[in-house]
């Protein structure tokens, strides 16, 4: 299989992740959007020396990957390309801020180092609430959330939309990989003088492929608007809004690790 | 005259202008028609086609759906009442997983959600694809495919149905099944296809096509039979046909 069709393998399984039908799947979409976006903002608002508060966050994607039954190992993996950029942001804060602020041995641990740890951590965490976010909860539903927060239709339908096209623009990609490399055996990626005419027929492909689905959807009624499955909300929605909600807050306030440390 | 019928008067229809794909196309469909559009690669049929269903629009001529000129206003009027098979099951089906995809037209159309089921459940049913309706599309094979495209159509309860090449991927017990249902179906049925015997078992007429003209439109019988005539036009035999014929 080639980088590509490792992609799309990897979109699929992602998405067949988020149907299967887990408790934690069944939580309302609404419920999972409010508590990601509350995370990440709450992570988000921690002071940048503040590293224990930082790392006690660390304990809502735990928690989630353990009741959701999500394979931690794999989920890093697919998380491998982005991670890296994560940390990157921030690189340069060492050679900015030479406030000192703790000392480890002789070693005097300037503000800038702290800061880059704990936006390295940030970034990591707010990555891997997102992508707890799309293992349990399809596009489809956080669509339906959007929806039932009033973001505009358009918005939505372009969401979807998207996500539909992205496998229609890999497969389309696939297709003309396996072409090129069957019939250049041996070599190791595409030729220089190859790239416009194969970026070419592959964007030329995907529109033409993305307008006979948009004819397809329009002979079969389509208005500009996709009909989302309703889902209603219960009891145990409201109970894991509050629990999590709670314990994100707490956690905020209290640097458990650092508690539990100090115990020790 | 019946209730459901179409009515093509001197359509003509060109992407360019100086090289037409369809010259002056008429003919009459009646409810109980089931009509093989045949022809060789290139003439024109599933241009034909598309312009039925108003998927082209800039045509001359008139086409009308049970009396309904087909145009911008009347679109969405024309396209309730026509199911549309694409010859590409993948540029048809575009929802994650069968059911999904084959409700999408009844929810489109503003139907409640139990008479939305039922019509799923009855259209997988009548494909024999009940047992795929959970299965990601990507995950189907080419028959299954074009079996599933099939059911989005059948949930609309379409007056007419459009299909283009639908043999196509079919395996032998798949491709009886598909005759099967088109045989069952008894309303107007337009079938765009190079395998005259699929034509030969499910249309009792064909419209013959050549350099986006008719060439002849009669009896399945008649015209299928008329070996100098298909290969005038760029066809031969049905196997079957000329297998008897040995």
């Amino acid at each position: 299989m080639n980088e590509i069709g490792k992609a799309l393998h990897e979109l699929n399984t992602i998405d067949a992740m988020a149907k299967e039908d887990k408790w934690l799947n069944q939580i309302h979409p609404l419920v999972k959007l409010i508590l990601t976006i509350f995370y990440i903002t709450v992570t988000v608002s921690i002071p940048k020396y503040d590293m224990q508060r930082t790392l006690s966050m660390l304990l809502y994607p735990l928690v989630v990957f353990v009741i959701g039954e999500i394979p931690v190992k794999e989920s890093l993996y697919r998380l491998r390309v982005v991670l890296p950029l994560v940390c990157i942001v921030g690189v340069l804060n060492p050679f900015f801020d030479h406030t000192p602020i703790t000392k480890l041995g002789n070693l005097i641990i300037t503000g800038g180092i702290i800061s880059v740890l704990t936006l390295m951590m940030k970034g990591v965490l707010t990555v891997l609430a997102s992508y707890l976010l799309i293992a349990t909860t399809s596009v489809e539903k956080i669509c339906y959330a959007l929806q039932l927060l009033h973001l505009p239709k358009i918005f939505v339908v372009q969401i979807l939309l998207i996500f539909r096209y992205i496998t229609v623009l890999l497969r389309e990609a696939k297709r003309v990989m396996n072409a090129y490399m069957l019939r250049a055996p041996g070599q190791k990626g595409i030729a220089f003088e190859a790239w416009g005419p194969l970026l070419g027929q592959m964007l030329l492909r995907s529109m033409d492929r993305a307008e006979v689905l948009y004819q397809s959807m329009c002979v079969r009624g389509f208005q500009g608007e996709f009909h989302l499955e309703k889902q209603g909300f219960h009891m145990k929605d409201a109970c894991y809004f509050l629990f999590f909600a709670v314990a994100i807050l707490l956690l905020r306030i209290f640097p458990v690790f650092y508690m539990v440390g100090s115990l020790l | 005259m019946s209730h459901i019928h179409m009515d093509v008067q001197n359509v003509s229809f060109a992407y360019e202008k100086d090289k037409p794909i369809l010259q002056k196309v008429s003919f009459h469909a009646h409810e109980e028609d089931g009509i093989g559009l045949i022809g060789a690669n290139g003439v024109g049929k599933s241009t034909l086609l598309k312009l039925l269903v108003g998927l082209e629009l800039n045509f001359q001529g008139e086409i009308r759906v049970e009396e309904i000129p087909l145009g911008k206003d009347t679109l969405t009027k024309v396209r309730e009442k026509i199911g549309y098979v694409f010859q590409d099951s993948d540029s048809q089906l575009f929802m994650t997983t069968v059911r999904e995809d084959v409700a999408f037209a009844p929810k489109n159309y503003g139907l409640p959600a139990e008479e939305v089921n039922r019509r799923v459940e009855k259209a997988m049913e009548a494909v024999q694809i009940s047992h795929l309706a959970d299965r990601p599309i990507y995950k189907l094979s080419g028959g299954e495919k074009k079996l599933a495209s099939i059911a989005t159509i059948l949930s609309m309860h379409p007056d007419i149905i459009l299909m283009d090449e639908p043999s196509v991927a079919l395996d032998p017990r798949n491709r009886r099944n598909l005759i099967r249902i088109l045989q069952g179906f008894d309303h107007l049925k337009i079938i765009a296809s190079h395998d005259l015997d699929f034509i030969w078992d499910t249309c009792s007429r064909v419209i013959l096509m050549n350099h986006g003209e008719i060439i002849a439109d009669g009896p399945t019988e008649e015209i299928l039979r008329d070996q100098a005539l298909l290969e005038a036009n760029g066809l031969e035999l049905p196997l079957s046909l000329s297998r008897s014929r040995g």
